[in-house]
């Protein structure tokens, strides 16, 4: 399995987050709903992207327990990040 | 011997709701991002006293027009917006439609899957000599059951009636169909209240959904990521096994149609199965997702603008609401 590095992965992030602003600051600790580009749209995103790089779902009862990057990392699965 | 589409028409309602009057209403809502992203600008609703079965009746008699009617030895009619628990509509649009008594009609309960289920349903009366002329109305007011501010259904959901004529021909223009049901999703698309289980609930409280919509329990209600999930593991499935019944490949294919759920989804799931942009279908810009009037529609619209011509094989792939989903391949 190929591990994903996690600078890689909040870029992907980004991208389907539609953050342009290349200065702006996500870390792992960032939390995604506070972020003003987080809504029911980019939830789609998010889920596209995951099955992109991952071939995962994530059930969306799940989703809404996610609050921080690295606890999306957490259900997509350690075992997929470097 | 086979079964052929022969005519499709369609109706829209007058009444037409834009971007720019869902921002005026909801102000967090971008016209353009929503443009972009969902590839709706328009979508045509009813009014309050115009119901899925006034939509039909203008769409059947506009395919009807400039046909002997008399012909017409079934009608089948698939919606989720009934005038009555009973009876069916299809009999009472038998009668306004001017149809003849000695014809089968029914109504059908399919949303996004309706047409190909319609279509599979015509080719087998077809076939098997129970009819030979079939009228196939399929025909939704969805925004109906729509909460006025559940702020993302409003957006995705347009009501239209499409008719569809398939009859009796020298060879099969409909191919070999997958079907697929799992009805253990049935609660992410839904309206809970309203039928027997739940009775109409005048003092139903109000729900947010954390995102900017509100509704209550007798609105529709759409788990929107939990639908994409089940796109994503149906949908290219149902279209490889489609692929396989025929005998044929993608390459083999002119055009493809997918219901037209929404632009991002579908362009998701295009590139996912490597469906190239030239062969597929985006129909949604002037009219929304439709529910189960969106292929009849696209087919119609896609020969009106030349994307497919006389003779190609079209690919047809209906999903959604059950969880219901079907393939087939039409030559035009």
């Amino acid at each position: 399995m190929v591990k994903m590095k996690t600078t890689d992965f909040i870029n992907e992030l980004k991208d389907a987050l539609e953050i342009e602003d290349e200065d702006q600051e996500i870390t792992l600790e960032t939390n995604l709903k506070e972020l003003e580009e987080y809504d029911s749209l980019s939830i789609l995103s998010i889920i596209a992207m995951i099955d992109k790089n991952f071939a995962k779902q994530i059930p969306s009862s799940d989703f809404v327990k996610i609050t921080t990057i690295k606890s999306l990392m957490d259900l997509i699965g350690k075992e997929h990040f470097e | 011997m086979g079964a052929k589409i022969t005519n499709i028409e369609y109706y829209l309602p007058e009444k037409i709701i834009t971007n720019n009057q869902l921002a005026k209403q909801f102000p967090d809502w971008s016209s353009e991002k929503i443009e972009k992203k969902v590839g709706i600008r328009e979508r045509h609703i009813v009014r309050e006293n115009e119901t899925a079965l006034d939509l039909a009746l203008v769409a059947g008699k506009k395919i009807l027009k400039n046909y002997d009617k008399d012909k017409i030895d079934f009608l089948l009619f698939c919606t989720q917006s009934p005038e009555y628990y009973l009876p069916s509509g299809a009999c009472i649009l038998q009668d306004r439609i001017g149809l003849k008594t000695d014809i089968g009609a029914f109504d059908y309960n399919l949303g996004c899957s309706g047409f190909i289920y319609g279509l599979a349903m015509a080719k087998s009366m077809i076939n098997s000599n129970i009819a030979k002329k079939i009228i196939l109305i399929t025909s939704e007011t969805y925004t109906k059951h729509i909460h006025p501010k559940d702020k993302s259904n409003r957006t995705i959901f347009g009501d239209a009636a499409a008719a569809t004529i398939i009859e009796k021909s020298e060879e099969e223009h409909i191919g070999e169909f997958a079907l697929g049901t799992d009805g253990s999703g049935y609660k992410n698309l839904i309206v809970p209240n309203g039928g027997l289980r739940n009775r109409y609930n005048p003092n139903a409280k109000e729900i947010d959904d954390a995102s900017g919509s509100i509704r209550t329990n007798n609105n529709l209600y759409m788990n929107g990521p939990e639908i994409f999930n089940f796109t994503i593991k149906a949908v290219p499935k149902v279209v490889s096994e489609t692929l396989k019944k025929n005998n044929t490949t993608l390459d083999e294919i002119n055009y493809v149609i997918f219901h037209q759920s929404n632009k991002y989804m579908n362009e998701y799931l295009r590139k996912k199965i490597n469906i190239p942009k030239s062969k597929f279908c985006e129909n949604l810009l002037l009219k929304g997702n439709t529910v189960s009037t969106t292929i009849p529609i696209a087919i119609k619209d896609s020969l009106d603008n030349n994307f497919i011509k006389k003779n190609d094989n079209v690919l047809l792939v209906g999903f959604g609401v059950g969880y219901s989903w079907g393939g087939t391949i039409i030559t035009v």
